[in-house]
């Protein structure tokens, strides 16, 4: 093989250690030829696109890892490098078969340590490295469990050690992240680098996918036909939030946080819009001590009180198992050869990263005389603040650090500096080294375990990094398994999953979901009808000279302050606020603040805020369109938020752009959701909250009667702003007179936008919830809805556009008519609210208290 | 003695519960010199369903929830025990016990025996003692000496304790720290026990947390209140090769028989009376009832 001498691979290296593509003499190995070729066909230039192409999908696609206190907003673009990481199936042999033997060797670790506890008792394991790690949950000792393995999924950290084997350098068990960013990575990487994927016989992961649906299905304490599997979040600001929704839409099974299910009778349940679905299985996200707040973290909210209880009595799966976070425990490290000895007579086949565990003499000697050269960690602590690099330690730290090792040995464990092999990455047009470590998930199966054939490879932020981390800005990549010969594909590349447990009715929606898609309707509404409204005002505004004194003419003051009224930010133009400034003296300002203003409620700014919260939590039911647009409206409006611009120009602009990606937004909702997953309750969220703010809109504008020339002119202004202009010339072809408005806005039953339309629409998707009575009584939201429609069906516009008399300016019946109605969709609400969103319940202690576990 | 207990726990709530879920330690194990002859559980309203398991270190829990609404909950035990703990609080006295020197106690905790590895899990860190800081360990030292008995250490240790710390009710809660405890000196039984424990455990020996109850006698010749009883707590060393050793810091006694043991565990949070998770209820308002009275036919 040629040396390779290539403009993007100079100065790849400084110094050689272990590289995963090249030789110390810069010539390729022999299993990354074939994509080292394409890559160099690609050209840098062809590279750069490529790699362009896979940050637009990224975040077209939505796909974030959340970083708490992150300057950078909570939804931080994953990262991914073009080139993959490539490994020669015959040394993953070797490493899928030590990864078995492991996942085994804690499962029966996990098995003991919950059981009869005989590492301990026959001095295996030293009693402090499970009672003194706070992942030993006491109260999940003694629980039989019905699945033959207990611990139904392992990650394993692994990478290069000094004799360029790969070494274990971390277990996880808790609750493993990372399988779905690297069924992600792969989907992507794939459609970017077709041509290399396609002929290099890359291992293929749905294989992997289907085992773990089966290990779920399997995982069910009860044998049944429907197996209800739910995916259990701590909600969208956890860090890898992106990964429980999209494994939750890939596998079909519902996303839920705590608040969704409840412990009755012994049995879990999901509160779902029909009522109380029984639920065998849970794929937690959610951490050991915060699942069951009766018996773990009393302040959890997160969790499910008495759900440990359940699990007692085998009446739900939890996967994995409460309480393997003790296994995640670097303690455990230099036990490993003897525990493999004692459980299976065998020798360990993967090296595993050289570790002191303090709670011994000797070892605790051989840690504080050497503490410069090693990595001192906690046995229950991985987080990096908990980890200390010896070499980086003042003398003082250093000292610091010892006497907490003196105090309490057994907490601590000290551990060899990771050596690291590099891998080539990317880097404006260049490759260059980064130091690598690749998650790898083994998961149970009937006969023993199953490992992903590939996995999260993540490199360092920068080639001088030793660390490797999501949190510090790493990147990460797609993972190849090369095989010799072309990988079969027996299936179909897209999981072919049973598809006799899903497909799940409105009936089963969770009721949080539910209900964070009747706000969808209830934002999306208000901001487009708000957004109007403002349009319509400042493009009056653009035509007087000067907007930072009292407008001289009536009709603007009205206009004013049915902005106001519309959107409840009061006093505004209505009243002097509490220091006495009355805004109608500088409306610019006044308008700025409705449209900008993210911590005042009822702001644009503030309804768009709530609008994308409530579409993030409920974001494993988007189509990838539907990203593109919600993505687009950020943009636009943190482009504008940091604009400098703030002429009544840019807003209407800026309003305009607003306007159109919403329209697009909700054609796409329309089409990307199915009613029986809920898109229903988004229809009568939108309808309510259009009807309440139609009716608003016209309250302010309709109900006082003033001279013709004003009067004419609130009409149109009230047509533009509803969209109705065209329509009203087209549908009367004549002088705009308030009957007509009426007629048009109000009581046209074929007009979308009309109020009685409105109900009317209500009234039949109302009908289609579960405890909606179509035979008999109506129940009270439809009683209320029929009411209104029938309000509307017998009003007559020409008698309430009249006054009591010529003096009087008040139309009295139409004011009572508004209000009748607003009183009617506000009880509407409430009662939706009450029979399918049960919130009246605040989870309280009996006693009070918080402490970490 | 035969003693029969009466334990009342009421909970009324500002606005309706509309579930929840409880666990009560509540029912005596047995120990040293104590036996259980009868008890009963009530609640009210009729809980949905009671389950009673035995926890970790031993304990009866029992589980219960009530799934209609309620504004009160009411539980109520009677238990009925046999104490006899005059021959085991005698061998106390004796050189197997009082022989012990600290020294020589933290050399037989090396062994591996299972008595020992069941002690030592008491020496760790527990969820409400933790992070203790110098001032425990000093306080500790005073007492605790290589060559010394840790029997005669503990009595005194615990004698300090009523000594230096006032009996303050009101002014701790279930959450204040170990270290405000040490600093102010003042507290309530709970306190006091986990002060001690937090001593013992800083000089590496197993010490655990006895919850139970205390049968208060009236003075000569007056009649005794109805539910003048109360829960109460105190702390238990392990003196290896001896076996486990009460002290009662807030009386400043080694326990005799009206010391009615109910549970123990590292700390409080192990073995609390009640717990539980309610839905709905707005404040609430808690009323404890303790009536022990002693069958005097023996």
């Amino acid at each position: 093989m040629p040396v390779i001498s290539t403009a993007w691979l100079n100065n790849y290296f400084t110094d050689y250690k272990y590289d995963e593509m090249f030789t110390p003499e810069m010539e390729v190995k022999p299993h990354w030829n074939q994509l080292f070729n394409g890559l160099k066909d690609l050209g840098e230039e062809g590279l750069k696109t490529r790699q362009k192409d896979i940050d637009w999908l990224l975040s077209e696609n939505g796909v974030t890892y959340n970083v708490y206190n992150d300057p950078k907003g909570l939804h931080r673009p994953w990262n991914l490098n073009v080139v993959p990481c490539l490994l020669h199936e015959s040394e993953w042999k070797t490493v899928s078969e030590g990864l078995k033997q492991r996942a085994e060797l804690l499962n029966l670790v996990l098995k003991d340590i919950y059981g009869d506890r005989k590492l301990i008792k026959e001095g295996i394991v030293p009693s402090e490295i499970i009672y003194g790690h706070r992942g030993f949950l006491r109260q999940c000792a003694g629980i039989n469990y019905s699945t033959d393995k207990l611990l139904s999924m392992y990650a394993a950290d692994i990478s290069r050690g000094t004799d360029g084997r790969l070494w274990v350098v971390n277990d996880r068990a808790e609750a493993p992240s990372g399988m779905g960013y690297a069924l992600e990575n792969r989907s992507t990487t794939s459609r970017i680098l077709p041509e290399m994927f396609s002929k290099m016989n890359v291992k293929r992961l749905s294989g992997f996918f289907q085992e773990f649906n089966q290990m779920l299905l399997d995982a069910s304490p009860e044998n049944k036909e429907n197996t209800n599997i739910v995916i259990l979040t701590p909600g969208s600001h956890n860090e890898t939030y992106f990964e429980h929704a999209y494994l939750a839409s890939f596998l079909g099974y519902p996303l839920v946080q705590g608040n969704d299910l409840v412990v009755r009778d012994g049995f879990l349940w999901m509160k779902s819009l029909k009522g109380l679905k029984q639920v065998d299985v849970v794929l937690r996200r959610v951490d050991d001590v915060f699942i069951d707040p009766l018996e773990l973290r009393e302040d959890s909210h997160l969790g499910v009180a008495g759900l440990l209880d359940v699990v007692r009595r085998n009446n739900v799966a939890i996967i994995n198992p409460v309480g393997s976070g003790v296994i995640e425990n670097p303690g455990l490290i230099p036990f490993m050869p003897a525990i493999a000895e004692y459980f299976l007579k065998e020798e360990l086949l993967l090296p595993q990263i050289a570790s002191w565990w303090c709670g011994q003499e000797k070892e605790r000697n051989f840690v504080l005389n050497n503490i410069s050269n090693l990595v001192i960690k906690r046995i229950d602590r991985t987080n990096r603040e908990s980890i200390h690099f010896g070499e980086f330690l003042s003398s003082e730290e250093k000292e610091k650090l010892k006497l907490e090792i003196n105090k309490r040995p057994y907490r601590f464990v000290a551990q060899e500096k990771i050596s690291f092999s590099t891998t080539p990455n990317l880097a404006n047009g260049k490759f260059e080294p980064r130091n690598m470590v690749a998650r790898a998930f083994s998961i149970a199966t009937k006969d023993g375990y199953s490992v992903m054939p590939g996995g999260l490879v993540r490199v360092a932020r920068d080639r001088n990094t030793f660390r490797v981390s999501n949190q510090r800005g790493g990147t990460s990549k797609d993972f190849w398994i090369l095989e010799d010969t072309p990988s079969v594909e027996t299936k179909a590349q897209y999981l072919n999953l049973n598809t006799s447990i899903s497909v799940s009715g409105l009936n089963d929606l969770p009721s949080l979901t539910a209900e964070n898609l009747y706000w969808a309707g209830r934002y999306v509404g208000r901001t487009l009808v708000n957004a109007r409204f403002l349009r319509m005002v400042l493009k009056q505004m653009v035509l007087v000279q000067d907007n930072n004194e009292k407008p001289d003419s009536l009709k603007l003051q009205l206009l004013y302050k049915a902005v106001t009224q519309l959107s409840g930010t009061y006093p505004g133009f209505c009243k002097k606020n509490k220091k006495g400034e009355y805004a109608m003296d500088n409306p610019y300002e006044e308008i700025l603040s409705v449209i900008l203003d993210k911590d005042r409620a009822g702001s644009l700014a503030h309804t768009i805020s709530m609008f994308s919260n409530s579409y993030y939590s409920i974001r494993n039911l988007w189509s990838s369109d539907m990203w593109r647009v919600f993505e687009n409206i950020q943009k636009i409006w943190k482009n504008f938020e940091e604009d400098s611009d703030r002429s009544i120009n840019k807003m209407i602009k800026v309003l305009n752009q607003l306007i159109t990606r919403l329209i697009a937004f909700m054609g796409l909702i329309e089409e990307s959701i199915m009613v029986q997953q809920g898109l229903l309750l988004y229809f009568i969220g939108l309808q309510l909250e259009q009807s309440i703010l139609t009716i608003t809109k016209c309250r302010s504008l309709l109900t006082i009667k003033y001279d013709e020339q004003v009067e004419y002119e609130l009409l149109e202004y009230l047509l533009v702003s509803h969209e109705s202009l065209n329509i009203y010339r087209y549908s009367y072809r004549s002088y705009i007179k308030i009957e007509h408005v009426i007629d048009l806005l109000l009581f046209d039953l074929e007009y979308p936008r009309s109020l009685t339309f409105m109900f009317s629409r209500i009234k039949k998707d109302i009908a289609k919830l579960p405890h909606s009575n179509t035979i008999n009584h109506l129940i009270d939201y439809q009683k209320y809805i029929f009411e209104g429609f029938s309000k509307l069906r017998l009003a007559c516009a020409e008698d309430l556009v009249k006054t009591k008399s010529e003096q009087d300016l008040l139309r009295k019946d139409l004011d009572d008519l508004f209000e009748h109605l607003s009183t009617l969709l506000f009880k509407t609400s409430q009662s939706i609210s009450k029979t399918y969103f049960d919130h009246t319940n605040t989870q309280n202690q009996l006693v009070r208290q918080s402490f970490p576990i | 003695m035969i003693f029969n207990i009466a334990h009342t726990t009421e909970y009324e709530y500002s606005s309706p519960v509309s579930y929840c879920h409880n666990i009560a330690t509540l029912r005596p194990r047995e120990s040293k010199g104590q036996e259980l002859l009868s008890y009963e559980i009530n609640i009210y309203p009729e809980p949905a369903e009671v389950t009673e398991r035995i926890d970790f270190f031993g304990n009866y829990l029992t589980r219960f929830s009530l799934q209609s609404q309620h504004s009160v909950m009411k539980v109520v035990t009677k238990s009925k025990i046999i104490r006899d703990y005059k021959a085991y609080r005698e061998s106390f006295f004796t050189d197997a016990c009082k022989g012990v020197t600290l020294n020589s106690a933290l050399a037989a905790l090396q062994s591996n025996s299972p008595e020992i590895i069941e002690a030592k899990q008491y020496i760790l860190e527990s969820i409400f003692i933790r992070r203790t800081d110098k001032a425990i360990r000093d306080y500790a030292e005073l007492s605790f000496k290589g060559e010394r008995s840790v029997f005669e250490a503990a009595y005194e240790l615990m004698q300090r304790i009523y000594t230096d710390f006032d009996f303050v009710s009101g002014f701790t809660s279930i959450s204040t720290p170990i270290a405000e405890v040490m600093k102010e000196k003042k507290g309530v039984c709970q306190d006091f026990a986990q002060i001690a424990i937090a001593c013992i455990r800083s000089i590496g020996l197993p010490a655990r947390y006895i919850s139970g109850y205390i049968e208060t006698l009236p003075p000569e010749g007056q009649k005794k209140l109805i539910g003048s009883d109360a829960s109460h707590a105190w702390f238990s060393i392990f003196i290896p090769n001896f076996g486990w050793i009460d002290f009662d810091p807030t009386n400043n006694q080694i326990p005799f028989d009206q010391h009615i043991v109910v549970g123990w565990g590292r700390d409080y949070y192990d073995v609390p009376p009640l717990k539980g998770v309610v839905f709905g209820g707005g404040k609430s308002e808690l009323k404890v009832a303790v009536d022990i009275t002693a069958e005097n036919n023996m």
